[in-house]
C-alpha cells in the first residue's frame, strides 16, 4: 500500500521546483546577457565596417547589391526600418531617398503615360534629376526595383509589372492590372512597337475576340491605351508608356 | 516657311484619332489646340481654311500616314473660339482666323 505524500515531502518538492525555476531564469539571463554582448560586438563591428565602406555602399552599385544579397541570405532586411542598426550604413536613407524620387518622377510623367512607366525610362529620368556627381549617378535597375517594392507598403498605389525579357513597368496608379492586362502589355512590348490589336492578341495568345476586346477597352478606360483607327490592319491600340518618342520627350 | 518643332504626339499615330475615353480625349484636344496655335505662330499664318486643311502638314502627317478628321478639327476650333483665340471669317464656318494672342493682348 502506498502512503500518501506527507507535508514534508510536498514542501521538499516545492523547494526543488523553485530551485529549478531559479536555475532556469539564471540560464536564460546568462544567455540573454551573452546575446546582448554579441549584439553589442556585432554593432561595433558593423560600425567599423560602415565607417570604412559607407561611401563605397553609396557609390558602388555592385557593392550595394552584394551587401543586400548577403543580408537576404542571413534573413535580415536592411531596409525594414530606419531605426535598425543597418541604417548606420546609410543604406536605408539611400533607398528611402530613391523611393521619394521614384514617386516624383511617376507623378511628373503621369499626364502623358497614364501612370505607367518602363523601368528604363524611370532610371533615365532619375539619373537626369539626381545631378551630375558620380555617387548620384550609379543606380542600378535592382536598386529601383528594391525601392519600388518598398513603396508597396503604402497600399496598392505602386506595383512592379514584369513584362518579360527582364523588362519591367512601374505602375503608379491605383487600379489593379489583371493577368490579362499584363499579357496585353507584354504583347505590345515584345514586338517593340508599342501597339497591339484584337487580331494580334487572338493570334498570339489564342484568346477569344471578346476577351481581347474587353481587356483593351479596360486599358483605354484606365488611360493607358490610345485608339488608332487609321491603320491598314484595323484598329490598333497604342501605349504611350512604351512609345519611344513619348519616353524621350521631356 | 519656318520649321516647327513637333511635339512627340505628332508622331504618335492615335493622336490623329478622336479618343473614345473622355479623359484621354481632353488631354488630346488640349495638346491639339496648343499645337495649332504654335504652328500658326511658327509659320506666321493666320487663316485656316477647312477645305484646304490637308494641304499643310499640320493635320496631315504623311510620314506616319495619319490625318486628323474634320470632326476633330471642328472640336479644336470650337475650343479656340471659346477661349477667344480664333473666330470664323464666313457664315458657313469654313474659313477661320487664328490668333496667336487674344485680341486683348494685341
Amino acid at each position: 500500500m502506498r502512503r500518501k505524500p506527507g507535508i514534508g515531502a510536498i514542501h521538499k518538492q516545492k523547494l526543488e521546483q523553485e530551485k529549478y525555476k531559479d536555475k532556469g531564469t539564471e540560464i536564460q539571463e546568462n544567455q540573454f546577457e551573452q546575446m546582448t554582448k554579441q549584439m553589442e560586438i556585432f554593432r561595433t563591428n558593423l560600425e567599423d565596417f560602415a565607417t570604412k565602406h559607407k561611401t563605397e555602399i553609396k557609390k558602388n552599385g555592385q557593392f550595394r547589391r552584394q551587401f543586400t544579397e548577403m543580408c537576404a541570405s542571413i534573413g535580415v532586411d536592411p531596409l525594414a526600418s530606419g531605426k535598425g542598426f543597418w541604417s548606420v550604413l546609410g543604406i536605408g536613407d539611400f533607398y528611402y531617398e530613391l523611393a521619394v524620387q521614384i514617386v516624383e518622377v511617376c507623378m511628373a510623367t503621369n499626364y502623358k503615360n497614364g501612370g505607367l512607366i518602363t523601368l528604363d525610362e524611370l532610371r533615365e529620368r532619375l539619373v537626369q534629376a539626381r545631378g551630375k556627381r558620380k555617387e548620384h549617378q550609379d543606380i542600378t535597375n535592382e536598386d529601383l526595383l528594391a525601392a519600388a517594392k518598398k513603396l508597396r507598403i503604402f497600399g496598392n498605389g505602386f506595383s512592379v509589372v514584369p513584362i518579360g525579357r527582364g523588362k519591367y513597368l512601374v505602375q503608379s496608379i491605383p487600379g489593379e492590372l489583371s493577368m490579362d492586362h499584363t499579357a496585353v502589355l507584354q504583347q505590345a512590348s515584345t514586338h517593340g512597337t508599342a501597339y497591339t490589336s484584337v487580331e494580334l492578341l487572338q493570334a498570339e495568345l489564342k484568346w477569344e475576340r471578346d476577351r481581347a476586346q474587353k481587356a483593351l477597352d479596360h486599358m483605354m478606360k484606365m488611360g493607358l491605351a490610345w485608339l488608332d483607327d487609321q491603320a491598314e490592319e484595323g484598329n490598333l491600340y497604342w501605349f504611350p508608356s512604351l512609345f519611344t518618342a513619348c519616353v524621350d520627350s521631356s | 516657311m519656318a520649321e516647327i518643332e513637333w511635339p512627340w504626339q505628332y508622331n504618335f499615330p492615335p493622336f490623329f484619332t478622336l479618343q473614345p475615353h473622355s479623359e484621354t480625349q481632353q488631354k488630346q484636344l488640349m495638346t491639339w489646340t496648343s499645337l495649332v496655335l504654335d504652328y500658326y505662330r511658327a509659320t506666321k499664318q493666320s487663316v485656316l481654311d477647312i477645305r484646304e486643311m490637308y494641304a499643310t502638314p499640320l493635320f496631315n502627317n504623311t510620314e506616319i500616314k495619319r490625318k486628323l478628321s474634320i470632326e476633330v478639327v471642328q472640336l479644336i476650333l470650337d475650343s479656340l473660339l471659346k477661349s477667344g483665340k480664333a473666330s470664323p471669317l464666313d457664315k458657313s464656318k469654313q474659313r477661320w482666323l487664328i490668333y496667336w494672342h487674344t485680341l486683348d493682348e494685341w
